[in-house]
């Protein structure tokens, strides 16, 4: 990450879809809490089907980085890669902390 | 997976009556809910389901006109649910989309083996959702146009069908028939065959003298009613009114449908023509002076059945030795007598009857003929 933390991450979402945001952004930190629990447990199977999901849903409301987080999930998940999980679950911890959306 | 808050997105967002309706079938409600936004914006109607159980129920209770499906959720999985939409006559023509993720082609091999529609790729693009399901609506919609028009020309030639055949047999029967599909296809495919029938002919005893002293102008309104209450006892027996012929009547069982209590049936129509007939017989006397009664001939054996003439006026006939037989018993017969055949009586009900068994000479057969008499008490 190359963004100072003080940066926030500013993310363009269509109009239409502004009321569902709140639901979505409170789902996205239940998710980084699952994450963080299966990366504690060591459970590849769960990590590789949240990293799917985040991939799909993530650039579908124009969260681009949640998809490619969740493509590197994914990945890392079906490789055993533990090192770069870790990577990634403490990149999205960033990005949620610092992402702020505007409505066009 | 399955703990993330479903906010708003799992209410089903009703629209116009007559909406096109999609499922959205989602494990994850934020997935499900941008899906169902995107579809509601454009005038549709979307319910979602969070599995493919629910799916499943929420298909059986009502079909929708499209479904979004994605592959993996807990439970069965998208293309199960595919697989099994695809073979159910019901849902077949279902349109389904199913939603993969976009580099994954061995999903995508998957679902055209169960019998996806369409794919939408994850993370999904709002124009490419639009795009898809608008063509799968036309194409849907023209599938459900051609389904009704078809409906519709099936409906138009039943009720040909059921007008043609209760000019024999009774409106029950026909309807009957008609209803069980299969039965109707064996029925009109087998308009031309041999079968095993039984045979009954009645007549009107006393006509001739009828004829001799009723005015002209009330003969066809008297023989209207006899003929009225002959084929209800017909109908009521289930048997099928082949020919009417001066004063005589030829109705058969065992035909078109089987009824293997055909003889009975046939006994029991006999009974009821005469006892029905009574009071009218009763009237006419009363009027005219005249005996009049019915006599009743009756036979069973293989005839040739079919549609016989020529193509501007064709009429549902049999045609055989039993007929020969039945048309002459029924002419041996006394007023309110009922005559049976060798063939027939050996099938005769085994409950009592005042039968009596004698012989009669029949044209066209050399010996006297074995038969069973049975007089009818008109009540």
């Amino acid at each position: 990450m190359s963004e100072p933390i003080t940066q926030a991450i500013t993310v363009v979402v269509a109009k239409d879809l502004e009321d569902l945001i709140p639901t979505f952004m409170k789902n996205r930190a239940k998710e980084l809490e699952t994450l963080r629990a299966a990366v504690a447990a060591g459970d590849l199977e769960q990590l590789r089907q949240l990293g799917h999901r985040m991939k799909g849903v993530g650039n579908s409301y124009g969260f681009e980085k949640v998809s490619l987080l969740g493509k590197r999930i994914e990945d890392g998940a079906k490789s055993g890669d533990r090192a770069g999980l870790d990577a990634c679950v403490a990149e999205y911890t960033d990005y949620l902390a610092r992402v702020s959306v505007v409505y066009e | 997976m399955s703990d993330l808050a479903a906010g708003q997105v799992t209410h089903v967002v009703h629209v116009a009556q007559d909406a096109f309706r999609v499922l959205v079938v989602d494990d994850d409600p934020d997935m499900a809910g941008f899906l169902a936004r995107l579809l509601t914006q454009q005038g549709m109607q979307a319910e979602i389901a969070a599995d493919g159980n629910a799916a499943l129920a929420t298909i059986a209770a009502a079909a929708p006109d499209l479904v979004l499906l994605d592959v993996q959720m807990p439970g069965p999985s998208g293309f199960d649910i595919c697989r099994r939409l695809k073979a159910n006559e019901a849902t077949a023509l279902l349109p389904v989309v199913l939603i993969t993720a976009l580099e994954d082609q061995e999903s995508r091999v998957r679902g055209i083996e169960a019998g996806a529609d369409d794919f939408l790729s994850k993370p999904v693009r709002r124009e490419e959702l639009l795009a898809r399901v608008k063509t799968l609506r036309r194409l849907h919609e023209t599938r459900k146009e051609l389904e009704g028009r078809r409906l519709a020309a099936e409906i138009r030639h039943k009720e040909e069908i059921r007008k043609a055949f209760t000019r024999y047999i009774s409106p029950r029967l026909a309807e009957r028939i008609l209803n069980e599909s299969r039965a109707s296809e064996d029925v009109f495919r087998n308009l031309s065959d041999r079968a095993a029938v039984v045979v009954l002919f009645a007549d009107l005893r006393g006509f001739t003298r009828l004829s001799e002293t009723v005015p002209v102008s009330r003969i066809v309104p008297m023989l209207n009613e006899f003929f009225t209450v002959l084929t209800a006892a017909a109908h009521e027996n289930e048997g099928t009114v082949i020919s009417m012929a001066g004063d005589s009547l030829l109705v058969g069982f065992n035909v078109p449908v089987p009824q293997p209590d055909a003889t009975s049936r046939a006994v029991e129509t006999g009974r009821a023509m005469i006892q029905r007939f009574a009071p009218v017989a009763a009237r006419w006397q009363a009027e005219y002076g005249l005996e009049t009664g019915i006599g009743v001939g009756i036979e069973s054996g293989e005839v040739v059945v079919g549609n016989v003439g020529a193509p501007s006026f064709m009429s549902y006939t049999i045609i055989g030795d039993p007929v020969n037989v039945a048309a002459r018993l029924m002419q041996k017969a006394a007023a309110n007598e009922i005559l049976i055949g060798p063939v027939a009586s050996l099938s005769l009900p085994a409950r009592s009857l005042p039968l009596e068994r004698r012989e009669v000479a029949l044209k066209g057969k050399a010996e006297p003929v074995a038969v069973v008499s049975l007089t009818v008490a008109p009540a």
